[in-house]
């Protein structure tokens, strides 16, 4: 082995992809270098800020953090991947309808941060989502407007099951 | 970032052999969470980067009977606060790791990593002090089995020696279930390091005191602990605990915090751990008379 690029194949956005890497590039840097996704934001470098949240293997973790060599196998989601085509995620959706943005640098890892919490709890609480989010930085302090985003797909998510029950018990 | 060379073994004895090969100029590479911000800062210019993330066993959590239960080098910090197991019999292990980062960190970052950083104010040290949980270290020689507290050597320094390889920390299991209270000083509840951090906890029916980021490396409060022997917690016992600790430890001032309010937080930790144990033990009597 030596210092030159390795190849590595995973999913990216749902398709699979082969690339070659340095060992020393980091996953945010391949993703925003080699694949213009530039969505996932390099804040800080260093695993404070969330700017850079991706989704690796289905979990929320710091692109800065992972080296790009890494993804081998794996799978990943961007916020690149959250939209079919022109038809945006109903968490970005949300975000837009309840105005949980200002500068818009932080919205990105937000989102992604909200999209691994529904992923393993489509129904958090207000607290859950509190916590889901606290290693995403917003500078413009616009947390209370995120949480009501995140909080309006979880209550539809609510509703959705409940009447989904209903339906379920007409039938029978 | 410097460039390296990137091995990914998946056997121990394989990766042993690279440390081995490159000693000072190789670097284990676990969650990597600490690492690459070190090599992006230029702070750790490794030659060689070994990943042991290949090697399957590293990703277990394993129990003997009665004995202890071991948690594998590779299993990331959230990976440990779902197992059931740990949070049941050692709950101020989980309540430590929880206050690490946050959700996106701990799902890379590992305790064995945390513990092999060997920083003063590691929050999964002190739990693991007080519970004299063990390193199991891999080498060429064999398996070497070290108490935490000794393999924390210094400020970032730690008994390993060239190629050799932290493999699982094992917990030992006790009889009676382990009432106790970890506490973390930090500016913010999430993302931040330790002020000062602390495990108190009655096990093997005696009190244990661990603290954080008062001292070089992570320490038991062995005077404190001493004083408290045989005494009942009470408000006055509990004062004399307080100034006692003060021998036990040597903070410093830094970016984070004084020297004095160190030592204040570490009497604090001090204080509303032993209050907790007083409390528990009250409810836990109260539960057995009726």
């Amino acid at each position: 082995m030596s210092k030159v690029k390795h190849k590595i194949s995973f999913v990216l956005n749902y398709e699979k992809t082969e690339h070659y890497v340095k060992p020393n590039t980091t996953l945010l840097n391949m993703l925003r270098e080699d694949f213009d996704l530039t969505g996932a934001k390099e804040g800080c470098g260093a695993g404070e800020c969330g700017a850079c949240t991706t989704l690796f293997n289905n979990k929320a973790v710091n692109a800065c953090l992972v080296l790009a060599i890494e993804v081998d196998k794996a799978e990943i989601i961007t916020i690149e991947g959250l939209s079919k085509g022109r038809e945006l995620d109903e968490l970005q959706e949300s975000f837009i309808d309840n105005a949980a943005l200002q500068c818009g640098y932080c919205t990105p890892g937000m989102i992604m941060s909200a999209k691994a919490l529904l992923n393993r709890n489509s129904k958090p609480t207000e607290n859950e989502i509190k916590e889901a989010i606290s290693g995403n930085l917003c500078r413009c302090t616009g947390y209370k407007k995120i949480v009501e985003a995140i909080s309006s797909v979880a209550t539809r998510n609510d509703k959705k099951e409940s009447m989904n029950a209903q339906k379920g018990g007409d039938t029978e | 970032m410097k460039e390296f060379e990137y091995y990914k073994p998946s056997t121990l004895n394989e990766a042993s052999e690279i440390l081995s090969k490159y000693k000072e100029e190789a670097c284990i590479f676990n969650g990597g969470t600490d690492l690459i911000v070190r090599m992006r800062d230029e702070m750790t210019k490794p030659k060689v980067v070994v990943n042991i993330k290949e090697i399957e066993k590293l990703h277990e959590i394993s129990y003997e009977k009665e004995k202890w239960i071991s948690i594998g080098a590779c299993v990331t910090l959230n990976e440990l606060s779902k197992c059931k197991m740990i949070s049941e019999k050692y709950k101020i292990l989980t309540d430590a790791i929880h206050n690490i980062g946050s959700i996106q960190l701990r799902n890379l970052a590992t305790m064995i990593g945390n513990i092999c950083n060997a920083s003063p104010l590691a929050d999964s040290a002190t739990p693991l002090l007080v519970l004299d949980a063990k390193a199991v270290i891999f080498g060429a020689d064999g398996v070497r089995k070290v108490l935490v507290k000794e393999f924390i050597a210094g400020v970032r320094r730690t008994d390993l020696k060239i190629g050799e390889i932290v493999v699982a920390i094992e917990v030992p299991i006790y009889e009676k279930s382990i009432v106790g209270s970890f506490h973390k000083i930090s500016r913010r509840k999430m993302v931040d390091l330790s002020t000062v951090c602390g495990t108190v906890a009655k096990v093997n029916g005696e009190i244990r005191i661990a603290l954080g980021a008062v001292s070089p490396t992570p320490v038991r409060a062995l005077r404190t602990e001493e004083y408290l022997k045989g005494k009942i917690l009470e408000a006055e016992i509990i004062k004399g605990a307080e100034e006692k600790v003060v021998e036990d430890i040597s903070p410093i001032t830094d970016i984070r915090a004084s020297k004095e309010y160190r030592i204040d937080m570490a009497k604090l930790i001090v204080k509303r751990g032993l209050m907790h144990l007083r409390d528990s033990e009250l409810k836990w009597g109260e539960q057995s008379e009726a």
